[in-house]
Order: C-alpha cells, then structure tokens, then sequence
C-alpha cells in the first residue's frame, strides 16, 4: 500500500515537473520567435526613425506586443520631422 | 454549448473587428509616412492593406525593408547646398523635381529680364534687386539696409538669411523658434543655406510669403 502511494506521488511530481519543463520551453519559444520577429521591424524602422530626425531607438517599441508598433507609426505619422518633410501638394 | 459557441463566435467577431480598425489606422498612418517622404500616399495605404489580402504579412514586410532603404524624394530636392557663386550647372537636376505646372518663380528665373526677388502675403511685401548679397530676415526694425523686417512675434531677431547669387536664391534658418518651411517643409539651422529659387513658399514664423521674381 505504502510503495503504491510513493510511486503515484513520484508519478504525480515527474508529470508536474515535465510540463514546468514544457512551459518554459514553449516561453522560452515564443520570446525568441517575439524577438526575431521583431527585430525584423526594427532593423527599417531603425533607419526610417534616423532618417527622419528622431533617435533610432524609437523603433524599440516594437518590443511592445501589440501596441508598438502603432505606437512608432503614429510618432512618425503626426509629429514633425525633424529632419524634414517632403513638400505637402502644391496648392 | 450553444451559448458558448455564441460567446466564442462574439469573441471572435470583436477581435475581427478590432484587427480591421487596427488595419484601417495603420493603413492611415502609413499614408501620412510615405507623403512625408515624398512618396504619393496610396503606396502606403496599399502596403498595409495588402495584409487584408490573403498574401499574410510578408509583401508588407519586404515593402517595409525597401522603404527603409530606399532613396526617398523628399533628400532628392532637398539635397543640394546652396553656395553663393556656384554655377547654375549645379542646381538639382529638374528631372528628379516633381512635376510643377505654371510655376511663376522658376519661369520668371529663366527670363533675362529678371533681376529681384519678391516675397509678399500677409500685407507685407520683402523685396531685394541685387544679383549678390545677403539680406537678413527680422521681427525687429530695419537697422541696416541689408535687414528685412517683418514686425510679428512669430519673426525671430533675427530670423532667416536670404542668400543672392546670380539667379539663385538662398535661404538659412537662424535658429528662430517660430521655424522656417520651405513648400510645407521644415528647414533646420543644421540644414545651412538651401537653394529655394524653385520654391513658391516660404514660411517665416506663421507668415506664409509667396516667392516671385520682380
């Protein structure tokens, strides 16, 4: 009865202990696909920004999950550039 | 498990719907992006819709990496130094300028007969009839036959340097806080004297002065 006990407790906590394992990894996945995918962003935004005036790494917002990137585009969307604007249509 | 299924089915619909407002703003703010690039609007808004399409977000992507890295219009008329003296040869080439129909300045430049350059709007008028020279633009009085004076708050003291050479106009920005544009666009101090002999606009302060030859 005793050892029946201790080898479902062992069971129980190897089971536990393997889906900690697999939820680390699957963590651990995803911030590494997170962190390629956007550094693929980051990478032309980075240029876009310096090309515009604005330091470069504005474009770290796009660490942000969803928001970020909305975040960079409305900056360079409504503010002025520092480093100039192409001509508004000729009125 | 009907209502679930119906609370999944609203979930989703939510979502859908806030990717699409999402999308719709993004395709907003890239319009606005590409313009101030110089680039026309649509490519933009037609780079980011296109991931309404069934392409995903790849063609997005790339276009995003050849924004980055392309030659945007807005450096190609705004590249060119203006130094005094130079030859006319050294003027932007007008085949990467856009397009300017009925362009007064540039076609009274080409004329012989032109000698000064005009500004005026607002109720003021600046004019200088010289071939060389440079001329300083005020929100003070006029102390010096060289000074133009434009009484606004929004006019530094002083404000801008306009630069003569031959045909050719020059501008600086003197690091006013009311700014400068040139057309609509923003000239820095660190952006020095530009040639503006093709401009139809400029901007002291909030003073907008239509350029002319006189």
């Amino acid at each position: 009865m005793w050892h029946l006990l201790r080898d479902w407790a062992l069971m129980n906590a190897s089971i536990v202990s393997w889906l900690f394992g697999l939820g680390s990894l699957l963590l651990f996945a995803v911030l590494v696909v997170h962190l390629l995918f956007a550094l693929l962003l980051i990478i032309p935004t980075w240029r876009i920004c310096s090309r515009a005036g604005f330091s470069g790494a504005l474009s770290l917002f796009h660490l942000v999950p969803l928001i970020g990137s909305f975040v960079v585009m409305a900056i360079l969307a409504f503010s002025t550039w520092p480093a100039g604007e192409a001509a508004r249509e000729r009125r | 498990m009907g209502a679930e299924i119906a609370a999944l089915g609203s979930l989703l619909g939510l979502t859908s719907a806030f990717a699409l407002v999402g999308t719709g703003l993004a395709a907003w703010m890239a319009w606005r992006i590409v313009e101030k690039a110089g680039l026309p609007g649509w490519t933009g808004l037609g780079a980011v819709l296109i991931t309404l399409t069934g392409i995903g977000t790849v063609v997005p992507l790339i276009l995003l990496w050849v924004f980055a890295f392309m030659r945007w219009p807005r450096d190609e008329h705004r590249a060119v130094l203006f130094v005094p003296g130079a030859p006319a040869a050294t003027m932007p080439n007008p085949q990467l300028a856009p397009p300017r129909p009925a362009l007064p300045a540039a076609a009274a430049a080409a004329s012989p007969m032109a000698r000064g350059w005009q500004l005026s709007g607002a109720g003021y008028t600046l004019s200088f009839n010289a071939t060389s020279g440079t001329w300083i633009v005020t929100g003070g009085t006029a102390e010096k036959a060289s000074d133009l004076s434009l009484p606004d708050p929004s006019i530094g003291r002083p404000h801008a340097r306009l630069l003569v050479a031959g045909d050719r106009l020059g501008l600086e920005d003197l690091g006013s806080p009311g700014g400068t544009m040139i057309d609509g666009a923003r000239l820095l101090p660190e952006h020095g004297p530009r040639d503006v002999s093709a401009a139809r606009t400029i901007r002291f302060g909030t003073i907008d002065l239509a350029l002319s030859r006189s």
